[in-house]
């Protein structure tokens, strides 16, 4: 099999994961926090793709936002959409998928358990922190707040995403026993 | 799946993809560095007026202007709470602007015209290896998935309720996504074999 054409193929398919996921509705947590599910294609893309071929999905994904196509939750698309105060976090997507993978291809993956707990600690550092951060950038810049108002405000959607780092692990794990030749963090 | 591009014909839709990018591009960032309050409303009057000037066009695009809408109360709000009233004008003249701008863009241009433009833009970084040309083909194997993951999603569904009486949910993500990383090897056998040709 040519590795040119498969990288071409899980760069569309990861990126096509995280438009199904913006096509989902929102879940609302107690207090009206809402959570997307499109980060958890953020990580499952580092995770399963590693950095490269992870950013080049995210790359591919905003670019198809920024064409028109309506793929972020709630039908947003547009190249508008990056003028508004989260689009530090969409930002941040790329950056975030890059670095889960990236931490993902220096954790040991020997075995599915290994790999399950490699994929907690990859998404949470690059899927949360690193999304977080993005966003809290933006947030600042663009609606102008101030960093602590911006990081208070990041907070809250901090439980949600820790929900979606198992979820990330339980799929990587399930992915390392059916698929025993897949090499995770690329 | 659609765009959010508007068949309705407008004055904007004659202009060029990539002269509406490159106008979109310097409002951007002259609004990042403005501050004085009386050339902000200048330049969201006329940014207004613009979007207004799509006439019909502009319906389909309620859903995304009423977000900005309310992003741009929420935040407005918050600063008039936190006693700043001139942060929250400049803010929201700027958040207004450049989003209204964007989304009058998405209105009045073809993706394949912005496309051809992107390709444009990105087509220097093929001296460095990188193979921009296949861009147009992994949004169109993008599209595809999309649509792909929603039948095999149903189809796992299906075979859930059978087995156990209820949705499967959460349940068949990984089962879904090793069918899907199956799918992705046969699909690049084929590509493989096609772009060879």
């Amino acid at each position: 099999m040519n590795t040119s054409t498969l990288s071409l193929a899980l760069v569309s398919l990861f990126a096509a994961l995280i438009a199904v996921f913006g096509l989902i509705p929102k879940i609302d947590l107690p207090l009206g926090v809402p959570i997307t599910l499109q980060t958890l294609g953020v990580m499952l893309a580092g995770c399963m793709l590693g950095p490269k071929r992870a950013l080049q999905a995210l790359v591919l994904f905003l670019a198809a936002v920024a064409l028109g196509l309506p793929l972020l939750s709630g039908g947003r698309g547009g190249i508008g959409v990056f003028f508004a105060p989260a689009s530090g976090y969409l930002i941040g997507w790329p950056l975030g998928a890059f670095v889960t993978g990236w931490v993902m291809s220096l954790l040991p993956t020997s075995s599915p358990r290994r790999s399950a707990i490699s994929a907690f600690m990859a998404s949470v550092v690059g899927g949360l922190l690193v999304v977080h951060v993005c966003g809290v950038i933006g947030l600042v810049h663009i609606a102008n707040l101030t960093w602590e108002q911006a990081i208070m405000g990041t907070l809250v959607f901090v439980p949600g995403d820790l929900i979606k780092c198992a979820l990330c692990a339980t799929v990587v794990h399930t992915v390392a026993r059916g698929l025993p030749d897949w090499r995770f963090g690329g | 799946m659609g765009s959010l591009y508007s068949d309705i014909p407008t004055w904007l839709h004659r202009v060029p993809a990539g002269l509406k990018l490159l106008a979109l591009a310097g409002l951007g960032m002259g609004l990042m560095g403005a501050q004085q309050w009386p050339l902000l409303l200048a330049v969201s009057a006329v940014c207004v007026l613009i979007f207004v000037s799509l006439g019909a066009a502009s319906v389909r695009a309620k859903p995304l202007v009423m977000g900005v809408l309310m992003a741009s109360a929420l935040v407005a709000g918050f600063h008039v709470w936190m006693a700043q009233p001139m942060l929250a004008a400049v803010t929201v003249m700027r958040l207004i602007s450049a989003t209204l701008m964007g989304i009058t863009l998405t209105l009045t241009t073809r993706y394949t015209d912005l496309l051809g433009v992107f390709e444009w833009v990105l087509s220097p970084l093929q001296k460095l290896g990188l193979r921009t040309d296949r861009f147009a083909l992994q949004l169109a194997l993008m599209l595809r998935f999309t649509e792909h993951f929603f039948v095999m999603w149903r189809r796992l569904d299906d075979a859930y309720r059978l087995r156990t009486g209820q949705s499967g949910g959460f349940k068949i993500l990984a089962p879904l996504t090793i069918q899907m990383l199956f799918t992705t090897r046969r699909v690049a056998d084929a590509l493989t074999l096609r772009l060879r040709r």
